[in-house]
């Protein structure tokens, strides 16, 4: 019973602190830009309105469209009961999938929001679509080799098994190549999410959105399960820091590693403030240069790791 | 999980090595890929930080003094020493922020880059190294930087940014040494850093000198200069 519990309590974790994080993520980038910024319960706001409200549909739109949102959400739901974000004991659902396959099943909710980016025939909907799978294609290989990289430290692919190699061998952590792998896999959260050198999250300019430009044709409810479904990708990535998880299954630990996860968000949160007030966004055609980085520096890392012999 | 005990029996100093190793290779990697002339400068001085960080792990590992005033060293001229006067003397008097100067691309730079750090770990192999070394990554990791370095020297064209490619050579270098070769003479390696960063001072001065007279000190035109 407490499995299932600890379980339903992961997912609406990640499901009610996702929002939050993005603001509070927006408030701190406008104090350092000396401004005042948005309050941070401003997403909660925003999501409360849009579910109240009717959605309009074009009359153009088909089946994909309608249904995109619900598969999207269903996919990140999936996702956030497969890696450890409150406890590393495997939970009941731990099994469904490896590190592998929760990409995949990212990948699935990427690809029907394109479909439905595409579905409607706007403009902005295939922009998006098509920004998005170009720089789709590039993340993900690069995306593959840093779980390589972990895999090779912990010597598995499930990302409960991964927690534990690594919080229990403080060494494991500095590993040559840990670090080179964590430092490609921040650099592809920062592209999954938008954030700066890639896109700026602050607000949806036509010309330059990738994300935003696909779910544009949608509002109301639809647009509230599309939006919580962007907004939590960015508090799931923080599960590569392994410590302060609870380590048994019972409840209390479970709870406890709540506010310790608000510590690592915060940490997490520090390195992208940082780097989105201090660098500018790159011309489009850049991010390959980046993505291409990221993929050398994983596949650095895994060479190093035949040197190191582990 | 065999494989993670094997790590743990890894000393701590040879885990710090490691990461030092990687994190100069990083910065490496940054001053290759970064088109600023003011960012290529700070990840320099970045890189040079962190192999005093080094020097002074392989001071404690092997008890030795000289490496603790190499590491100093190292910290006062390359970290903090260089970067500074480069800015002073590019940013600020002749007021250059930018080196879009660059004989590639910037993404065939990087490939490059990968290749050359592949190259790095295919000649280094672990069969290779001798037994009872500290750290076994540093060596694969200092030939990659040393290879950067000369590659960035290659690719740019601005000679400032020419000079501090040789000077991240010079801490591939450093790295290997302090790691694989512990009993060097501390005056030797003391006489060649003293040299280098001597060197590249005084070719600084001769460059400024050279740019406030031409204004201009990319390669391609310094060529015209010959007799």
């Amino acid at each position: 019973m407490v499995p299932v519990v600890v379980q339903v309590l992961q997912s609406l974790v990640v499901l009610l602190l996702s929002p939050l994080y993005v603001s509070v993520l927006a408030r701190a980038e406008a104090i350092v830009g000396s401004k005042r910024g948005p309050s941070v319960l401003q997403p909660y706001r925003d999501l409360a309105k849009l579910l109240r409200k009717g959605s309009a549909v074009s009359d153009q739109a088909s089946w994909v469209f309608r249904g995109a949102p619900f598969v999207a959400f269903a996919c990140y739901l999936t996702v956030s009961a497969i890696v450890p974000v409150i406890t590393n004991d495997p939970l009941p659902l731990a099994c469904l999938a490896d590190l592998i396959g929760g990409a995949f099943v990212l990948a699935l909710a990427g690809f029907v929001t394109s479909l439905a980016g595409l579905d409607t025939a706007s403009p902005e909907g295939g922009l998006g679509a098509s920004r998005a799978s170009w720089i789709g294609s590039m993340a993900e290989p690069a995306l593959i080799l840093v779980f390589f990289t972990v895999g090779v430290v912990s010597a598995s692919d499930n990302p409960y098994l991964m927690n534990h190699a690594i919080a229990h061998s403080p060494y494991a952590l500095v590993l040559p190549t840990h670090v080179l792998g964590l430092v490609a896999f921040f650099m592809i959260v920062l592209v999954e999410n938008g954030r700066i050198p890639i896109d700026n999250p602050a607000g949806s300019i036509e010309i330059s959105m990738i994300e935003e430009g696909r779910v544009l044709e949608y509002s109301g409810r639809g647009y509230a399960l599309m939006k919580l479904f962007l907004l939590s990708t960015i508090l799931m990535s923080v599960f590569v820091i392994p410590w302060g998880l609870g380590t048994s299954n019972d409840l209390m630990s479970a709870l406890v590693a709540i506010p310790v996860l608000a510590g690592k968000l915060a940490l997490a949160g520090a390195a992208i403030v940082v780097l989105d007030t201090s660098f500018a966004k790159l011309r489009f055609f850049r991010i390959a240069e980046f993505l291409g980085a990221a993929f050398l520096l994983a596949l650095v890392g895994v060479a190093t790791s035949y040197v190191i012999g582990a | 999980m065999s494989q993670v005990e094997q790590l743990s029996a890894t000393s701590a100093a040879g885990v710090l090595l490691d990461l030092s190793g990687v994190l100069i290779l990083l910065a490496a990697f940054a001053c290759l890929g970064s088109k600023l002339l003011n960012r290529y400068v700070a990840y320099y001085g970045a890189q040079s930080v962190v192999l005093s960080f080094a020097a002074a792990v392989a001071a404690v590992t092997f008890h030795s003094v000289e490496l603790w005033i190499l590491a100093g060293l190292t910290l006062a001229l390359k970290g903090i020493g260089i970067p500074l006067a480069t800015r002073r003397l590019l940013v600020q008097r002749l007021e250059l922020k930018r080196d879009v100067a660059m004989s590639t691309g910037l993404s065939t730079a990087l490939i490059a880059g990968g290749a050359l750090t592949a190259f790095a770990y295919l000649v280094t192999r672990p069969q290779l190294l001798p037994h009872g070394l500290v750290a076994n990554a540093v060596v694969p990791l200092s030939t990659a930087v040393i290879l950067l370095g000369g590659l960035a020297m290659v690719v740019r064209r601005h000679t400032v940014a020419q000079l501090i490619g040789w000077l991240i050579v010079e801490n591939g270098v450093f790295l290997g040494a302090i790691t694989l070769v512990a009993t060097f003479p501390f005056i030797v390696e003391a006489g060649i850093f003293l040299d280098i960063v001597a060197g590249v001072l005084i070719m600084l001065a001769f460059v400024s000198g050279i740019t406030r007279q031409l204004a201009e000190a990319s390669s391609t035109e310094l060529r015209e200069l010959r007799g």
